[in-house]
């Protein structure tokens, strides 16, 4: 985070394509059976042993890079489709099929909301997001048709208790850590979940071991702290003048709001479960080490604010 | 830009919002909720079973107690090694070393163990607990100990594996005797280790309330002594009797032959165990039920039993039919008072019809008769009476002698209780109070409840003199018993099956109360087909109540009176003797004392000392008196 506040934020603007094709590569990689490492049946992790890390987490700040420098090239373009929106959206969609194939749906979607959130922002017309969303739904639609596990997913997010013991455990579970916690929860380190009941508890859960431990008080502090940061983000992209650094510090602190927010739904109860860890507080190298880099690039930009 | 950059951040902060909305849903409006769902994840619950409230008799003692019976359980997620668990505590329990495996081995948070697993001798109990295996536990259990084994087993009844109340009061009480199930919880993580930070609860069972029953021990001891002896002389199908306190309804001994141990019920016909006889069983009373008729009669100032006089030529005709009187010859002329002592049927049947039918099934109603008493036993028979329209003359002369219609024992106690006590129709109870085993504070007493009155005091009066006069001169004559003044009245029925009477096989009863001024107990005792002997009530069913009565009286602190109704004697009847006082008397003059009786001489001296028997007392002629000289 210290490093990359350091580097003036403009660098990246130079190498965001070198950083986009090293992303394809590795996401590339990553499928070949032999180097790519399946984890909770996702091919989605490279290196050796317990020196691995995802290479979509690197397309997910690989792919802001790109998208601001691209669309700041374009700004007088960006209402034009073929001149304006075609490479970018053809690399969103590389990029998003890429990690979909391992198959990693929860990264898929940060990444493709943060994409959109930047298209929108730089200015795309409204037209094109209609037609977008009509092909979301199809397409996830025709995702979960292709993959059952998803549709047990969905069926467990409507109703949790239908199947306790399946695809309804991990919320259940969730929802046995937060529930008790109450409003001031059992106090620090004494969550009962964490023994074995919830999965995940340091990483994609670990949420709701805080709510369980802390309470609602606690709960309620961590989202108001995700919505400073996505605050002051939003007020440091609105501050700077140059229209790569808005787009790049707005695209990066809009992949960790949606981030947290896909992650703190899925512990609520509120959406389905996918695996998406928590920006800053999930345990895990690869994740921590990507947020606090974006944390320092955004940093970096704020030097620059008028 | 910055516009459409704004309206993202409203709408992340819309989707924020409704984050903190949704945790604190679940925190604040569900979390109770979730909260005894997540314990009962992490919980493993050890039952502890709460102690069965005691039963006791009227003084205090006790009839039936708890023993100390452990019941082992097994949590499979703690067994490491199921196979060698199972083998080890299979040797100690006896059980099969496969069933134990397969409850070690079952997907289960715990499992209780049945059969050999449950309620364990002390010994066994340590022995489990010294193979200190990982997920084996010993929990606190009880069962029954039924002190009087087979005595009293209608009345309190059993309990089944579960300590449930199956029979009896224990059935009839269950709830209030079981108290409520309590546990040691404990928590466990996901692999059944201890929880670290989380205390084990200990929830304390909620003992069952103690029960006091309106049974005396003493006087029950004496009902089945009697019985016993009954069942040993005349081998009889069964044998039942109940004692009550006519002035409440309590009963205070019940028993019903052939008996069962509480303990061991299983190994019984279901038929004994279910019917309680003196509640169940329906049959024609015969001549008992002349009391009704008798009581009805006088209420309604019908017959006046010392002036009127009536002749029994052996049979009465009554439209058409020939109802004839048990003595072929009949009694021929005789008064009222003289047709109850000889339970005349003709006479009766007089009574019957100056009543007439509508007026005597009235009585035979208010008598409780037709309906259930309402005792606090199950399996209560309601009797076969006709109804009102069915009911015509023949109908109402046969009933005014005691056939012809079904009743029950308990019926016919709580009947006549209300004939003699006055005329107030009690409903009978055996659960006399309720006491709390912690605090020792009784919570609810039962209080004697009053039917209706039937008929007035002076009637009862009547009624008292009457039966009396039974004991004293007529056919009830076995069961009297010398300066307590008992009076009653014996019952001859024959049993009836498949709509005829069988031959030879009667239900001889005897229903009888004491002291006739001052009822303090009612004492009826049928036997169903004696053996070998006459099968009439006089001469089975009353000696049995006489000597009921007879130590049954002392403990009910009734004392010796006076001025009984002098026993008339017959010939088989042993000529009785008053004895003198002899205390203060010379040697000399004792041999002139020596008319009656046979003195026997102890010690030296001159004077009588002290005597037994003492003065007064009646003893058969020419029977020894020992005297002590000084």
């Amino acid at each position: 985070m210290i490093i990359c506040s350091r580097f003036d934020y403009r660098v990246w603007k130079q190498y965001s394509r070198q950083a986009l094709i090293l992303a394809f590569v590795l996401l590339i990689a990553v499928l070949i059976p032999g180097v790519g490492m399946i984890r909770n049946g996702s091919q989605s992790w490279i290196g050796v042993g317990s020196l691995s890390f995802q290479p979509s987490e690197w397309m997910k700040m690989a792919l802001v890079f790109y998208l601001a420098a691209a669309l700041s090239e374009r700004k007088k373009t960006i209402h034009l489709f073929w001149k304006g929106l075609f490479l970018p959206i053809v690399v969103i969609g590389a990029a998003f099929g890429l990690i979909m194939l391992q198959p990693d749906l929860g990264t898929a979607a940060v990444m493709g909301g943060t994409a959109l959130i930047l298209l929108f922002s730089a200015g795309a017309p409204i037209h094109f997001f209609v037609t977008i969303g009509a092909s979301a739904i199809t397409g996830l639609v025709l995702l979960i048709l292709s993959a059952p596990y998803r549709m047990k997913r969905i069926t467990a997010y409507l109703d949790p208790w239908s199947d306790p013991l399946g695809s309804g455990f991990q919320i259940i579970q969730s929802l046995y850590a937060v529930g008790p916690g109450g409003l001031f929860g059992h106090g620090y380190g004494e969550s009962r979940q964490k023994y074995y009941y919830l999965p995940e508890p340091q990483t994609d859960f670990i949420f709701a071991i805080w709510s369980e431990e802390t309470g609602f008080i606690g709960a309620v502090w961590i989202i108001l702290l995700f919505f400073l940061l996505i605050w002051r983000g939003v007020y440091i992209a609105m501050r700077l003048d140059d229209p790569f650094g808005m787009l790049l510090v707005f695209g990066l602190t809009g992949m960790i709001c949606l981030q947290s927010f896909i992650n703190l739904g899925v512990v609520t109860g509120l959406l389905p479960v996918t695996g998406v860890t928590l920006p800053f507080l999930s345990y895990g190298g690869s994740s921590l080490t990507m947020t606090l880099a974006l944390a320092g690039i955004v940093l970096s930009a704020s030097r620059h604010m008028r | 830009m910055r516009v459409r950059m704004f309206w993202i951040l409203v709408l992340s902060f819309v989707a924020f919002s409704a984050l903190i909305v949704r945790t604190g849903y679940i925190q604040l409006v569900n979390g109770g909720e979730l909260t005894d769902k997540a314990e009962e994840l992490w919980g493993r619950s050890i039952p502890a079973e709460p102690e069965r409230g005691l039963i006791l008799d009227r003084k205090g003692d006790i009839l039936v107690g708890n023993k100390n019976a452990p019941t082992v359980y097994v949590i499979p997620a703690q067994i490491d090694d199921p196979k060698q668990a199972a083998e080890k505590l299979a040797a100690v329990l006896g059980e099969k070393e496969s069933v134990l495996y397969e409850r070690m081995t079952k997907r289960s948070s715990i499992e209780r163990l049945s059969s050999k697993g449950r309620h364990l001798s002390a010994e066994t109990a340590r022995a489990v607990t010294d193979l200190q295996l990982k997920g084996v536990w010993v929990g606190e259990d009880s069962i029954r100990n039924y002190v009087l084994k087979d005595r009293l087993a209608h009345i309190i009844g059993f309990t089944g594996a579960d300590n449930q109340g199956l029979a009896g009061i224990e059935a009839y009480y269950d709830k209030k005797l079981s108290g409520t199930l309590g546990s040691i919880q404990m928590y466990t993580d996901a692999k059944g280790n201890q929880m670290p930070g989380l205390a084990n609860d200990y929830e304390a069972p909620v003992n069952g309330m103690d029960l006091q029953l309106t049974i005396d021990a003493d006087i029950q001891a004496v009902m089945e002594r009697e019985l016993d002896q009954a069942e040993k002389t005349y081998k009889p199908d069964a044998a039942m009797s109940i004692a009550m306190d006519p002035n409440t309804g309590a009963i205070l001994a019940m028993s019903s032959r052939p008996s069962y141990d509480p303990a061991r019920f299983n190994e019984y016909d279901p038929d004994i165990y279910n019917r309680n006889l003196p509640v169940w069983s329906t049959f024609e009373p015969g001549s008992t039920f002349k009391i009704i008729t008798l009581a009805a009669a006088l209420e309604e100032k019908e017959v006046d039993l010392d002036q009127e006089h009536f002749f029994d030529p052996g049979h009465v005709e009554v439209n058409g039919t020939r109802l004839r009187c048990w003595k072929r010859e009949g009694h021929g002329h005789q008064t009222f008072l003289e047709v109850v002592e000889n339970s005349c049927n003709p006479g009766f049947v007089e009574l019957g019809s100056r009543l007439g039918e509508k007026k005597l099934f009235t009585y035979i109603r208010k008598f409780g008769f037709g309906e259930k008493t309402g005792i606090d036993l199950y399996g209560e028979g309601s009797g076969i009476l006709f109804t009102e329209q069915s009911a015509g003359p023949v109908e109402a002369a046969t009933a005014a002698f005691g056939q012809g219609v079904a009743v029950t024992p308990i019926q016919q106690v709580a009947a006549v209780s209300a004939a003699v006590n006055g005329g107030i129709l009690y409903e009978p109870f055996v659960a006399k109070s309720w006491t709390n085993p912690v605090t020792g504070k009784t919570e609810a007493v039962h209080k004697p409840k009053k039917v209706r009155q039937v008929i007035s005091e002076e009637t009862s009066k009547e009624v008292r003199r009457a039966l009396e006069s039974v004991v004293a001169k007529g056919t009830g004559r076995n069961a009297f018993v010398d300066g307590y003044r008992v009076g009653g009245k014996t019952g001859t029925a024959q049993k009836a099956k498949d709509g005829r009477y069988l031959e030879n096989n009667h239900i001889v009863s005897f229903i009888g109360t004491a002291p006739a001024n001052d009822p303090k107990v009612v004492i009826y005792t049928a036997i169903d087909n004696p053996k070998g002997t006459v099968q009439f009530g006089g001469t089975v069913a009353a000696p049995i109540v006489g000597k009921m009565m007879e130590d049954i009286l002392p403990l009910l602190h009734v004392p010796k009176q006076m001025n009984q109704i002098e026993k008339e004697k017959t010939w088989n009847d042993p000529d009785l003797v008053s004895v003198p006082n002899l205390i203060g008397l010379s040697k000399e003059k004792l041999k002139e004392q020596l008319i009656n009786i046979d003195i026997v001489i102890e010690g030296t001296g001159n004077t009588v000392a002290s005597q037994s028997p003492k003065q007064g007392v009646k003893v058969e002629r020419g029977s020894k008196v020992r005297v002590f000289l000084k």
